[in-house]
């Protein structure tokens, strides 16, 4: 049997998924060393293997994809531990990137002690080459050569890794950044070198310079660690296809990603949205809402009409990087993230965090500080007995200890409301991340299905949902390792853009095809598939009124544009407009800033559980009952323990393999369960507050139905 | 009304009230037309309670913050007993509390249950507002009326009806009257965003819930600004400030501030020379702004920012008819940049000399440029405010931080932003020849202060009008306690302007002037740096090594100001030599 295996590695976990052929799935959680990436990789990998009943090197042969989210590029962005990277540009613009556009960044105007963003390319390895093009592509200066040879010569001095060259309007014309790139390849021979044009060939100079110097910033540091997996899977004999997860939701082969580092920053979190639309196909759903809760924080993520929130730029460890990424709203409000009271009395969750060191209290890791999962163990959410499986022990009375010490004594109040509170900020937070990721953008969360993952996210699933109106959750029964799912699951995908800053109604069809057809090729080209071979295309086209300096993505019809297709790109964008900030200017013009072009290779989607396992399903007994606080008495309540169905499936750590086993959670479709209740699965806890209901799918989820406030 | 709310509830109602705001601010960003909308984001939203208290203030641009109180109790005075469901106002005229004629505030009062429960409220600077000057900036105007048109509070939307006449009647008056027309579009549709998020709010908590959170937001507040009162001992204190002569050839003048600390209430007197006939005066709404900038940059408190902040402080403007309490007709339009920054200033120093420990140094102040003329390629008229040209140092953190480098001016206090070079260049025909950090500008201190900024522009093949407003030329910005910079690089701290006539001709340019480049010819302006904190012989010579590698501090600046020397070659510390340099010093 073959697998298909996705890898999340999380700043407090990696999570480890393996589909199989028969559409069963094995699932492993590991903690995270990012001193030891390699390591951690095959005890994961072996973690599998043991559940599969196979030795490492057997297993591992029967791995015919692997995908990896790595978190390797951005915690060099975070760390500012890259390569050591010189940056050419125009001469007289050497400081853009220190500029950062002259703003300090939202959320701090009155705080004097935030401090400026450190460089990844200081001033002294900024150099400016005497050359000039302007808007239009039009030579203003022409290159002066031998002022660019100095310049190399002292780069070489500085004894640079990698160089990012970034002219003004390469855009327009490429021929000066070209023999630039040229001339600094043949002097700087071992250097990782890498031009504005080929990273981001859009207007905008800031983004432009930034991204390219992120990308030769990380370019050094992402290859070595591609090549040490290369090494360590080919070692122990994979001969399957590596891929990387991409930030624009999408996976590439390591050779395309080392070309464009950049582009993998976000790949972590890319693969909630991936997983969430999988599971939400099952039922028929095209527009999801994803939620994660991680150690640290809390993402969000919205899929609409089947397509993930891309956008087109942010700000990614301070470091502006104008790539296409899956649109991740991360808020801290994960399992870590510490309660207080702040100066005013009034009580605050997050967004610091305990994260994997010492972590929260109840780890015993020596954490002193009350945490969300010592929260949600002190209201019993939590098992006293472990998480994981039993791997992860918790101590509850630390849990008690923490909050009762930093929040129930010095507010006055009891330790279980204390808890309860923190729960509820908690909650709070997490909705205001859910309208950020949706309401702020124009799009009502009750026309999505959400999608909880985490290890504590499905415990609070079902009171989000119903604060913002949401009828149904769906949760996958490995929801603690969900991106890994989603990596697992993810297509093969290349993004492609090219300018095209002209007014609608002077677009003829003919060039819109053209730049289409370019970047279907290009796009092709990059994933290595032929022109016969069947392939997916996304078109986005970002318009803006004439005279609006910002633009808007705006879906753009399929197949070949003619004069109907344009005229109905002109409403999408006026109804877009309009979805966004509530009026359009239907009198007025739009133009095209640059179209996109995504080619994608689809990647086949498991049809869900065998027949075997469906058929498993027939008892339901709770194992016992715990005191659990509810959301709307705020009082404890005895409340049924479930086990989960989702820890029957594939074998257990000790290669036995579970039949239905009496105690546990297990149905067919048509069998539902009333709240108030718990279920545990392996690498998550799932709360059904009373009135609710939820079922069992052989698709591998539950489905919880929430009862609208009154 | 609920006598307690509990504090999930409230955090919950904050959070709302916050992400409202902020929604109504990215769309006038990225719906607006003018660069100053959309690049620069020179604009405020608030939101105000029943009884015209601001609830939130956001956190856009300081100096919009203080008119924004006065004015729109202004305006709901104004139409008093007429206010109905569906109006919108607008307003610019200091007259009325408004902070100066190119900010246009747009003012909705949002009905609930029949009941007045809230405004929405929105200020944008336009880029044009009439007057003999493009931009606005008039430096020969006398009086108001020679500035731009005046607009008291009007009803443009009556119960929900556009009235098109009067909008046609207001655009008329403008130059370049289709960006302005975009940005009220833009503006219109941030506060149909705001009112729609709190009319969902409203139905989602209930009305009495709101108000009860509104008023323990506000108490909150204000509990907290007491407390901040509290840590400074009761006395009077002084503090004055030279307000630049910029080009009414009265001389400088001197800004004066009683401030009074009494428990946990501060009262502030002000006393300022009479108003002048030059567009630096500012009426109570702008001089408030000052006021409440420099507050707030002392206290650095925690949000929300909302009025309740403001409870404890008295502020007495001095007599009508001075340059901080100016009337009819004073000219006042350049009030909003140094004015109101100076005002700062005042307070800012005034309490720090209190209680120093992690004071602010001053900022760069406002010193800009606008550009006019017509477009080469099609014959169109272009105008713009080129915001590079007035971001500046920021000031060090005493005990704490270097000063940031190039977000100023202290009146936007980083929530303006440049626009991108190639956006720039797209938006108006002409070349950025130069953006860089200017070296040796920001001020020394064992804390120094952020570098200031070189812009440089060249017009392409067409004569362009520069109007180049503002000051800082005859001072930088304050430091913490006493200010070392070094006579010798005095030129390189300040606000300056030139005229590149030829390769080599630069011809310095008075403030407040209007320049006419042709062809060949350039502009440039360097703004000045921030003010630093401590004694820049006691700042490691790591640092110091750092800036000078940098290019933020020259080799001269190096043992000049802070007494480091280092090898002109290697740049190495030469650390005898230092040891040297920094002995002298002390004897």
């Amino acid at each position: 049997m073959n697998y298909r295996i996705g890898i999340d590695a999380g700043g407090t976990f990696t999570d480890f998924v393996a589909l199989a052929e028969d559409h069963s799935l094995l699932v492993y959680k590991t903690p995270s060393d990012p001193s030891n990436p390699v390591s951690v990789l095959l005890d994961g990998l072996t973690g599998l293997a043991r559940k599969a009943g196979l030795e490492l090197p057997d297993f591992i042969s029967r791995c015919a994809v692997l995908v990896h989210g790595s978190t390797v590029a951005l915690n060099t962005l975070i760390q500012r531990n890259g390569a050591r990277t010189g940056l050419l540009v125009t001469a007289g613009h050497e400081d853009s990137l220190e500029l950062r556009l002259g703003h300090k960044e939202d959320g701090h105007r009155w705080d004097f002690h935030y401090p400026p963003a450190e460089m990844i390319v200081p001033a002294q390895r900024r150099l400016g080459v005497r050359e000039r093009i302007i808007a239009g592509g039009k030579v203003r200066v022409p290159l002066d050569e031998a002022q660019l040879d100095e310049q190399l010569d002292r780069l070489a001095q500085e004894q640079v890794e990698a160089v990012a060259i970034s002219c003004l309007w390469s855009i327009a014309n490429d021929r000066h950044e070209r023999k630039i790139l040229e001339k600094a390849k043949q002097r700087l021979p071992d250097c990782f070198v890498t031009a504005s044009v080929d990273i981001l060939p859009r207007v905008g100079e800031y983004a432009r310079t930034s991204t390219t110097a992120a990308n030769a910033y990380v370019g050094p540091v992402l290859d070595r660690y591609l090549s040490s997996i290369e090494t360590a899977l080919v070692e122990q004999g994979f001969t399957g296809r590596l891929y990387i997860m991409q930030s624009n939701g999408g996976v590439a082969a390591p050779e395309v990603v080392r070309r464009r580092p950049a582009a993998v920053l976000n790949s972590g979190p890319a693969g909630g949205p991936v997983a969430a639309l999988w599971y939400g196909r099952q039922l028929g759903y095209e527009n999801v809402i994803s939620i994660d809760m991680g150690g640290t924080s809390f993402d969000v993520s919205l899929v609409r009409n089947g397509l993930p929130d891309v956008v087109d730029q942010a700000d990614i460890a301070r470091i502006r990087i104008g790539l296409p990424m899956v649109n991740v709203t991360s808020i801290g409000a994960g399992g870590g993230s510490i309660a207080r009271l702040d100066e005013r009395g009034i009580l605050q969750v997050g967004p610091d965090s305990a994260e994997a060191n010492p972590g929260p209290a109840c780890y015993m890791r020596g954490g002193t500080k009350p945490t969300v999962t010592d929260a949600l163990v002190t209201a019993g959410y939590f098992p006293d007995t472990g998480l994981l499986g039993g791997r992860m022990m918790i101590d509850r009375t630390l849990a008690e200890q923490v909050i009762q010490d930093n929040i129930a004594a010095p507010a006055g109040i009891d330790l279980h409301k204390a808890a309860q509170g923190i729960i509820e900020v908690t909650a709070g937070n997490m909705v205001d991340g859910i309208r950020i990721a949706s309401i702020e953008r124009g799009y009502d969360p009750r026309d999505y299905l959400l999608v909880a993952g985490g290890g504590a996210g499905p415990a609070f699933a079902a009171e989000l949902a119903r604060e913002l109106g949401m009828e149904k959750v769906l949760i996958p029964t490995i929801a603690g390792a969900f991106c890994a799912m989603g990596e697992a699951n993810a297509n093969l995908r290349y993004d492609a853009i090219r300018a095209c800053p002209v007014r609608l109604c002077d677009l003829s069809p003919a060039v819109a095809n053209k730049l289409f057809d370019l970047m279907e090729e290009e796009g092709r080209t990059a994933l290595g598939v032929g022109a016969g071979d069947r392939v997916r295309v996304e078109r986005t086209a970002e318009m803006k009124y004439v005279d609006q300096i910002h633009y808007c993505d705006v879906q753009a019809p399929a197949g070949v544009m003619d004069v109907p297709k344009l005229a109905q790109l002109r409403n999408n964008f006026h109804r877009r407009h309009e979805e966004l900030y509530t009026y359009s200017e239907t009198d007025n013009e739009p133009e095209i800033v640059s179209l996109r072009a995504s080619i994608i290779i689809d990647t086949p989607a498991p049809t869900g559980a065998g027949p075997e396992q469906a058929a498993a399903l027939n008892t339901i007994q709770a194992q016992g009952t715990r005191e659990v606080i509810m959301p709307d008495t705020k009082e404890f309540q005895a409340t049924p323990i479930y086990r989960g169905i989702g820890n029957e499936t594939g074998r257990s750590e000790t290669g036995d393999r579970f039949k239905s086993v009496p105690g546990s959670f297990s149905s067919g479709s048509s069998f539902s369960l009333q709240g108030p209740a718990i279920i545990e699965e392996e690498t998550t806890t799932i709360f059904v507050p009373s009135g609710d209901t939820i079922r069992y799918d052989p698709s591998g989820f539950y489905l919880l139905e929430v009862y609208p406030r009154s | 009304m609920p006598a307690e709310i509990d504090p999930i509830t409230l955090s919950v109602v904050q959070g709302a009230l916050q992400a409202t705001q902020r929604a109504m601010t990215t769309t006038m960003e990225k719906t607006g037309r003018s660069s100053v909308y959309a690049i620069a984001r020179d604009y405020s939203n608030a939101l105000f309670d029943w009884d015209t208290r601001m609830v939130i203030q956001g956190e856009d641009i300081p100096t919009h913050l203080g008119s924004m109180v006065l004015a729109t109790k202004a305006v709901a005075r104004f139409f008093a007993g007429e206010i109905n469901p569906g109006d919108i106002y607008l307003h610019n005229d200091p007259t009325y509390d408004g902070s100066h004629l190119p900010d246009m505030c747009m003012y909705k009062p949002l009905f609930f249950e029949d009941e007045l429960v809230f405004w929405v409220v929105s200020k944008g600077h336009m880029v044009d507002v009439g007057g003999p000057v493009p931009g606005s900036y008039n430096p020969d105007a006398k009086e108001i009326f020679a500035e731009g048109l005046r607009v008291p509070p009007i009803r443009l939307v009556d119960r929900g009806e556009m009235r098109h006449d009067v909008l046609n009647m207001i655009l008329t008056n403008f130059r370049s009257r289709k960006y302005q027309s975009g940005d009220m579009n833009a503006q219109l549709g941030a506060i149909t965003l705001g009112e729609q998020r709190l009319r969902a709010l409203l139905e989602r908590y209930g009305k009495e819930v709101i108000k009860a959170c509104v008023e323990q937001l506000l108490d909150a507040a204000e509990a907290h600004m007491r407390a901040r009162i509290r840590t400074l001992p009761d006395g009077v204190y002084h503090s004055s400030v030279m307000a630049e002569d910029t080009g009414h050839g009265r001389g400088h003048q001197t800004l004066e501030a009683e401030i009074t600390v009494a428990g946990d209430e501060l009262k502030i007197a002000l006393a300022s020379p009479p108003q002048l006939e030059f567009f630096t005066n500012s009426y109570r709404s702008n001089t408030l702004s000052g006021v409440y900038a420099g507050l707030l940059m002392w206290a650095q408190v925690q949000p929300p920012f909302n009025e309740g902040l403001y409870r404890p402080v008295k502020v007495d403007f001095g007599p009508r008819g001075t340059m901080l309490n100016a009337e009819e007709p004073a000219p006042h339009v350049n009030c909003t940049g140094g004015p109101q920054e100076t005002i700062c200033d005042l307070i800012r120093t005034g309490l720090n000399q209190i209680e120093p420990t992690h004071a602010v140094a001053g900022w760069n102040h406002t010193w800009a440029f606008n550009i006019a003329g017509t477009r080469p390629d099609n014959g169109e008229p272009y105008l713009d405010l080129l915001i590079s040209s007035l971001i500046g140092g920021a000031g060090a953190v005493n005990n704490l931080a270097d000063g940031w480098h190039a977000i100023g001016a202290q009146a936007g206090l980083g929530g303006a932003q440049i626009g991108d070079t190639e956006l720039v260049e797209l938006l108006a025909p002409i070349v950025v020849t130069r953006l860089e950090l200017a070296t040796d500008s920001g001020m020394p201190g064992r804390w120094r202060g952020g570098c200031g900024l070189v812009t440089e522009i060249e017009p392409l093949e067409h004569e362009m009008t520069v109007i180049a407003w503002g000051e800082g030329a005859h001072q930088p910005p304050p430091c913490v306690g006493e200010s070392r910079y070094h006579p010798e690089l005095f030129a390189a701290k300040v606000a300056r302007g030139w005229h590149l006539r030829g390769a080599d001709t630069l011809h310095e340019v008075d403030h407040n002037q209007v320049l006419t480049i042709n062809p060949g010819e350039r502009y440039r302006s360097q703004t000045s740096g921030g003010g630093g904190a401590g004694d820049p012989f006691s700042r490691p010579p790591e640092a110091v090594q750092d800036d000078v590698l940098n290019n933020k501090v020259s080799l001269k600046g190096a043992e000049l100001e802070y007494g480091v020397k280092l090898h002109p070659e290697t740049l190495e510390i030469d650390s005898a030599g230092t040891a040297s340099l920094r002995k002298e010093k002390d004897q």
